[in-house]
Order: C-alpha cells, then structure tokens, then sequence
C-alpha cells in the first residue's frame, strides 16, 4: 500500500445565511467540501495541490493531519487512520498553515521553539543540531530572541516553518507557505523545500496559489475544483493543453508601421513596440516572422513563454472552475 | 507529563510580562477592598453581627487579593477559536484539554500571585479594624493553602467548560457574562458567602463556586476548624473530578464535530 492512500473522501460543511426578509427560519446550505476524492502519494514524493479559492485544499490537508473527522470514505497515512489515532499520528508530521500562527505571540521564537521540542519530546542533542541547522538554512540565527510580534511577515513566515520541522517530521504539509513573501525570502524557501525532500527524504504535500512554487519544486500536481479531483499527473502534461498560445514583442527603427496580419492574431500596442499573440498551430512561426521582417528592419524582438498563472486561469475557466 | 509543565511553566513566565495589568489590577482591587469594609464597618456600627468584623475584613482582602484567580480568562483561546487558529494547537501530540488547563492554570497563579502579595502586603499594614488577621494557626495556614491550590484548579476545569461550549457557540461573550454572574455571587465575591442565611448557606457552601475562594477562606480564619478540613477537601476534589470529567467530555466530544473558522 502507498505512504499515503486516499479512498473516496467526503466532507461537507453547513453554511448558515443571514434569514431573508419575510422567511422565518435562516437559510442552510450544505457545502460539499471534497466530493469522493482518491489518490495516492509515495514516501518522498513532493506533490503539489492546486485549484481555485474554496475547492476543498486545506479540507483535505486538515483531515489528513487528524484535525477534521471526514464524512465518508477512508484514509490512511504510514498505516494510520490521521483522525483516529490523532495523537501518534501527528507526532511525525508537520504542517505549516501561511494564514495563521503556532509560536506564541508575545515571547521570543527560541522559546516557543524550546516548548515544542518538550511536546515533541526531542532529544536535547537532536534538538540543537537540527535547530542550528535550520536556523542556518533559514537564516533565523539573529531573530532567535525577538519576540514573534516584533518580527516582519517574512521573517516570521521562516520562523513558522523552523518550527513546523523542529521534530524532522518525515510527512510536511504545506499550506500557502509563500503568502506575502518578497522574491528573496520565497526563492531562498523553494530552496530549502527542495533540500529538505532531497536529503532527507521528507514527503511534501504543498498547497499553493503561487504557480512558480509548483513550477520550481513539484513533479507532480493534483488540480481540485469544487470538491473534485480533476488532474493527476506532470505539470507539463497539464499545460501542454492549455499551452496553445505564444507572444512576441516587436519594435521597428522609427516611423515603421506592423504590417497587415491575419485575423487570428492577437495585437496590442506596447510602448513604441507591439506584442503580438498567436497560435502556433494555426500561424507557423516562420511564416510570422517572414510577415514581420517583410515591413522593414526590426529592431528588438524577444519571445515570451506563456504566463502560467494565465495558462491556470484558462484551465480552471475551462473546467467550469 | 513534562510537556504541560513546559506549557505551565511557559505561561507563568509570559504572565509576568503584564505587570502594568497587576498594577492596574492592583489598585482597582484595593480600592474595592477599601470600599466594601467601610461598608461592611457602618453596617456593623448599627448593628452588630455574630460574625466578628475583624474575619469579615480577612475575608474581603482576601477575596479582593485572589480576585485574578476567578477572572482571569485566555482570550488567547477565545481568539484562536473565533478565527481557527486551534487548527495548530490540534495537530500536536498532547492533550488539547491538558494543554490548555496547563495554560489557564498558569495564567490564573502567576496572575493572582503579581497582585496578592504587594495587596496582602498593603492589607497588613493598615490601622486596627482594617487590616487582614493572621491565620488561625500554622496548620490552618497550609491547608488552607491546599484548599486554594485545589480550588485553582476547579476555577480552571470550570472555565475549560465554558471555552469548550465556545467552540459550538464561537463567540464566549454571552454565555461568560452569565456564568460571571453566578461566579461572582457564589463564590463570595459580591457579598461573602458567611453573610448569607444559614438555610442557604447550606446549599451554597456545596456548589463549586464556593469551593474556589469561600472554603480556602474560612479555614484560613479558623471559622471552619481543622477537622472540618478533610470534608471540605473531599467536597472540592468531588468537584475537581466532576467538573474536569465533564470539561473533557465536551472537548473530546467537539473534536469530533470541528469546523475550522476562516478557511
């Protein structure tokens, strides 16, 4: 059997509305939060979980870190059912929700970190050498004794997941971990993810919105929409058919008109220059570049890969998303 | 065990942190103590009572010096539970209760301990007719000291109670203000529980409001003798079992019903 097996899975929620003019009773609604979903993960597999706001993620990741109890269906993580024997269950997990906070609030980071290797029960010299590691790697060293409230969302988001890993869970979930991070903090963490499931093997279950996370670490992506598994599989496969459009930007030497292309083609004025969008299939582009080069001398030409967060939208609107 | 003793010991520690709180606590205290004897003194003028004044202006200090104790809330948990921030506290491998009283009963003793000993303090050195007595006697001081520790621990099941119906309800205010109500009458606060008739008090000494503050109290006076102690320490581990069987019941019972607020 897989590290982790995932057989029809249900959850639904109760929404109450606010009572509508004229009607006695609040209006309730079920909301079917994950639909019958299946899947297996691999030990050291590093998995990525992507769909729209409100699709069922963090549903799912809370039930297979033993928080919520499912509706139906079964799930079973190294042999063991999360929500049932919560406690060992979690002892070798870790799990990072991007939204909320698990060090304390008004004292300083080394000391929460102290309180969770009490919890864990970590060996006092497993304890030092992974905390020194992990403060190398995510270069906390000097912020040990802030007091978590003093620090800035960066900081504080590496903080967090020193934390979540304090324990070298061999199972991480990984909820939005790159929220409000500047381009530094977000590489330098993609980095570490990344060494963190090479070197020691620890599966990764990442959930983002951020579609470079996913780019940059995942082999393999599960896409959920409205409860819903949709995809499983290679990113690349999963783009490749939605990845049907290609953009040039063109600038002639001054005073050059673009000449006449076909309908199919897509232009926008871009600066002094024109970016220009079509489909491969139906306009080689060979022959859009013979078009171009027929008007006069260009300039600067650069061709761009498609946006993946564009190619995501075009999914998810095609799925009905 | 060591893991809610680090939480416990933890949790003292980031109480010390308020200490502009137990000043403020401190004086507000105080002048309510001040308040409540000058009454208590005209009353007594008029007309003078069995019980002599001098236990009941014991009694008030030390109501007024342990008040923290009674209403100390972690609106840390409130807030966690309103928003889903518990998601985190669930996935640990401990005891969600424990790992809360551990908290709460922290928070109550470091709390009650920044402002009863500079009150006491101040309680002692007041003229004649003002001030706390001493003890009865040694004995009576330790187990009355017993009876505190004892009753700290019931205040904690007690309010675990109340966060665990929180988490049905989301918003803890409505229902605290109710059960403040009756904490705050029952457990001698408003008025002490030696005033009230005897048929009531009867009852009233038996609820577990009165095992928090009253009890301690009046074996600290000496007007509960010592033998009268294993009694009242078996009514208040009747209680501390009851209460943290229930508190348990619920929380382990919600768990299973959890909704994690805000996504």
């Amino acid at each position: 059997m897989s590290y982790i097996s995932v057989r029809d899975l249900s959850k639904s929620f109760t929404v109450r509305k606010k009572r509508e003019k004229g009607h006695l009773l609040r209006e309730k609604t079920q909301i079917q939060a994950l639909q019958n979903i299946s899947f297996d993960i691999e030990q050291g597999e590093l998995v990525g979980y992507i769909g729209p706001n409100g699709a069922g993620k963090s549903t799912t990741v809370k039930i297979l870190s033993g928080i919520l109890t499912p509706d139906s269906g079964s799930a079973a993580v190294g042999g063991m059912i999360p929500w049932k024997e919560r406690k060992k269950h979690v002892k070798r997990i870790g799990v990072v929700f991007g939204q909320r906070s698990q060090l304390w609030w008004d004292v300083p980071i080394i000391d929460s970190y102290s309180l969770l290797r009490d919890i864990y029960r970590i060996p006092e010299s497993d304890y030092q050498k992974r905390l020194s590691e992990l403060t190398d790697a995510l270069d906390l060293g000097h912020l040990l004794r802030t007091p978590l409230r003093l620090l800035s969302l960066g900081q504080r988001m590496r903080a967090e997941l020193c934390g979540s890993l304090l324990h070298s869970p061999e199972l991480l979930f990984l909820d939005e971990p790159t929220i409000g991070l500047d381009a530094v903090s977000k590489l330098a963490l993609r980095d570490f993810l990344k060494e963190e499931n090479e070197k020691k093997g620890t599966t990764i279950l990442l959930t983002t919105h951020d579609m470079e996370d996913i780019a940059a670490l995942c082999q393999r992506v599960m896409v959920l929409g409205h409860g819903k598994k949709l995809f499983d599989g290679a990113l690349p496969q999963l783009l490749s058919r939605y990845d049907t459009l290609r953009t040039v930007h063109v600038r002639y030497d001054g005073g050059i008109n673009l000449p006449a292309l076909p309908d199919t083609c897509l232009i926008e004025q871009d600066g002094d220059g024109h970016k220009i969008t079509y489909a491969p299939e139906k306009l080689p582009t060979t022959q859009l570049l013979s078009l171009l080069q027929s008007a006069g001398n260009i300039r600067e030409l650069t061709a761009q890969p498609q946006n993946i967060d564009h190619l995501i939208a075009a999914m998810y609107k095609e799925m009905d998303l | 065990m060591k893991k809610y003793i680090s939480i416990f010991l933890m949790r003292l520690k980031m109480e010390t942190q308020y200490r502009g709180a137990a000043l403020g606590g401190i004086l507000c205290q105080m002048f309510f103590g001040l308040v409540y004897i000058a009454l208590y003194r005209a009353f007594y003028a008029g007309k003078p009572q069995d019980f002599p004044v001098s236990s009941l202006v014991t009694y008030v200090w030390l109501q007024q010096a342990f008040f923290r104790m009674l209403l100390a809330f972690d609106s840390e948990l409130g807030e966690k539970i309103r928003t889903g921030g518990i998601a985190y506290d669930l996935c640990r491998p401990m005891n969600f209760y424990g790992y809360y009283y551990a908290r709460s009963a922290a928070q109550k003793l470091m709390g009650s301990l920044l402002r009863a000993i500079p009150m006491l303090l101040f309680a002692m050195l007041l003229p004649d007719g003002w001030c706390i007595s001493a003890p009865a006697s040694l004995p009576a001081l330790l187990i009355s000291l017993l009876a505190l520790m004892t009753g700290l621990l019931c205040i904690c099941a007690l309010d675990n109670i109340t966060m665990g119906v929180t988490m049905r309800t989301i918003d803890p205010k409505g229902m605290q203000a109710m059960l403040n109500l009756l904490m705050m009458t029952f457990s001698g606060n408003i008025l002490p529980l030696t005033l009230f008739p005897d048929s009531w008090q009867k009852v009233i000494t038996l609820l577990p409001y009165a095992q928090l503050l009253d009890a301690p109290i009046r074996l600290y006076t000496g007007e509960w003798a010592l033998s009268q102690a294993p009694r009242v320490l078996l009514i208040q581990l009747f209680w501390l079992a009851a209460l943290t069987g229930l508190g348990l019941f619920i929380w382990q019972r919600n768990q299973k019903h959890l909704v994690v607020q805000g996504g």
